[in-house]
């Protein structure tokens, strides 16, 4: 398979994916009990505004005809008003997603750089102290509830040693270098809460499948050449146990935004989780849906990025 | 106890060696399940959480009345403080056990049974096993946390809505586990035997290929169970919990709302510890049960 073709075939699947999110969510708005018009249209609205805008969706059509409007809107970026704001949602998400990308792009960064070499620790001294250690970091992080843990640097590092801000993305009224200063310290808390949730599958995985490339055949020969345990381990055992940890990063993902959700409710920090929390205290249903799809959206086309990683990285998988 | 069988969590999952003494195999499971002791320490707790669920009434009265001593930390007469309206936080969380294995239990059990049925009838029935692999994989791959979110707060947050929610998104992580033992299964010698015998599929599955996928579906159910639990709180950490009863999450998210969260540390201590001890036990307990069943890393 050339690279075109593979490239193409994973754009597809993106795709179908994307339409499965938009499926899934209209069928549910739909065949679920409770008013469908509550998706698109506040109970606060005047007559004529929701009448309107449940005829722009098609709310009165069959419901195949109801899918395709909801397709074409979707197609156009239209994904309904905001109840409370009464702005379209997408320039409401948008103004929210860099920080979402943001804080779960630091905290995937981090998992990644502190995961991959307590894993090889692990799996160089299988069995030792070290090894024990690292695995109960693993069995305790894929234990942690979010929110907990949030909490808990919060009031330790926030309000007990005062080290980090306890709330928001940033401190209003900096400017230039200062405010980036403030956004990274605004950074430091949500990202460990995210990052020491996603650490645990990260480690484990990192341990076993560098357990199972050291007993691989090209290993045992490259220890008989007599090159250094470290180099074999570092160079030769290491970048071959580090493709199944990208296609972990894909797997995660899903969770890494749900963990982001509740990540952000705790900090408040502005991103499109708290704006979840803020829209389920509101009942603002467009929102949601339309946070879900975007989100959704994100995460294939993180995916995607991954996917295509790999495949550079490995050779088979285009010729597969 | 060791975590090697640990493999990265793709479709097509590894294999776990098919036991054929049925009978004999669990007896010797259990015998080095024994000699495990963090294993059995996870157990003790895990016990000790359903004794505590069941006697919920006798360990504490049901916090609903409000009280004067408002956000009281930990003493004598309330072990674990109160909250933001003067009520026993040690009740809370009793009878918030409660809630959370009832959740965990009930929805665990929904995505386990539909999940093992779509795997099975996935791994026998070739022809529906590509469509099946192919929603099993798009329902993956979504973020389900903010769809649970939406669905909850269209319908309307009940105990019922979170068991069926949670369910709804968990079962496709048991038929993925499930579908790649069944199809290890489906391929055997003594399946196609059974084929001669009878031309009744669902004789065939119910005899031979669910009995085999059994000690991969126990896993399952503790595995998922604990997930039910982390999504469930989220859920009631986000306010779509049960508003009428106590769940871990409602306690949270009630101190959360009260903005006591942050300076009475007790208000999320307990419940943060109980859903720890829960989730962790469970996790444990599928690996030591994991490490005993099979007889490459039993201890001797």
């Amino acid at each position: 398979m050339s690279l075109a073709s593979f490239v193409l075939r994973r754009l597809g699947r993106g795709v179908l994916t994307i339409w499965f999110a938009v499926t899934v969510t209209f069928l549910l708005l739909r065949l679920l009990p409770g008013d469908p018009a509550l998706a698109v249209a506040s109970p606060n609205m005047t007559e004529d505004a929701r009448v309107a805008l449940l005829e722009q969706y098609g709310l009165n059509e069959p419901l195949i005809v109801q899918y395709g409007l909801y397709l074409w809107q979707l197609v156009q970026g239209n994904l309904g008003v905001s109840f409370t704001q009464s702005i379209p949602v997408l320039d409401v998400l948008i103004q929210r997603l860099p920080w979402t990308l943001l804080l779960t792009g630091t905290a995937l960064v981090a998992t990644v750089v502190i995961g991959v070499p307590l894993g090889v620790i692990a799996a160089a001294r299988r069995g030792k102290l070290a090894d024990r250690v690292v695995q109960i970091i693993g069995v305790t992080g894929q234990s942690l509830f979010v929110p907990s843990i949030g909490v808990f640097l919060l009031f330790t590092f926030g309000l007990v040693l005062g080290w980090f801000p306890i709330g928001g993305a940033y401190t209003t009224g900096t400017y230039g270098a200062e405010w980036y200063l403030s956004v990274l310290s605004h950074l430091v808390l949500p990202a460990t809460s995210l990052m020491l949730i996603q650490l645990g599958s990260y480690v484990l995985t990192m341990r076993s499948t560098l357990i199972d490339a050291l007993g691989e055949d090209y290993t045992v020969l490259a220890h008989a050449n007599g090159l250094p345990a470290r180099r074999v381990l570092w160079k030769h055992a290491l970048r071959n146990a580090l493709l199944p940890t990208t296609t972990l990063i894909g797997l995660q993902l899903g969770f890494l935004v749900g963990g982001a959700v509740l990540t952000e409710t705790v900090f408040a920090y502005p991103g499109i989780g708290r704006g979840i929390y803020e829209a389920v205290t509101q009942l603002d249903f467009p929102v949601l849906q339309g946070a879900f799809l975007m989100l959704a959206a994100t995460v294939v086309v993180v995916n995607m990025i991954t996917d295509f990683i790999y495949g550079i990285l490995d050779p088979r998988v285009k010729t597969a | 106890m060791s975590i090697d069988k640990k493999t990265p969590p793709a479709i097509d999952a590894v294999a776990e060696p098919v036991s054929a003494e049925y009978g004999r195999a669990s007896a010797a499971t259990w015998r080095a399940f024994r000699k495990e002791p963090l294993g059995i320490i996870a157990l003790v707790i895990m016990l000790a959480l359903i004794l505590v669920a069941l006697a919920a009434p006798l360990l504490a009265p049901y916090p609903a009345s409000y009280g004067t001593a408002v956000l009281q930390p930990p003493s004598a007469t309330n072990w674990f403080g109160t909250d933001s309206l003067g009520r026993d936080l040690f009740g809370e969380v009793i009878w918030g056990t409660q809630q959370s294995l009832l959740v965990a239990a009930a929805a665990s059990l929904i995505a386990i049974a539909f999940g093992t049925i779509v795997a099975v009838i996935g791994a026998y029935f070739r022809r529906l096993d590509g469509m099946i692999s192919v929603i099993v994989d798009l329902m993956l791959s979504l973020p389900v946390l903010p769809l649970m979110i939406l669905i909850a707060a269209l319908v309307g947050p009940s105990t019922a809505t979170i068991i069926l929610v949670v369910a709804a998104f968990s079962w496709p992580e048991v038929t993925r586990i499930v579908r790649s033992q069944a199809l290890t299964v489906v391929g055997l010698p003594y399946v196609d035997a059974a084929r001669l015998m009878t031309t009744s599929p669902t004789w065939i599955i119910r005899k031979h290929v669910v009995p085999a996928v059994t000690p991969v579906i126990v896993v399952s159910v503790v595995v998922t169970a604990s997930r039910a639990v982390l999504s469930a709180a989220g859920l009631a950490f986000l306010g779509l919990g049960d508003p009428t009863t106590w769940s871990w999450g409602r306690i949270l998210y009630e101190a959360q709302q009260s903005g006591a969260m942050s300076s009475a540390w007790w208000l999320t201590l307990f419940p943060s510890l109980a859903i720890f001890a829960l989730v962790l036990s469970a996790t444990l307990l599928s690996i030591a049960y994991n490490d005993a069943r099979n007889p490459k890393s039993r201890r001797r």
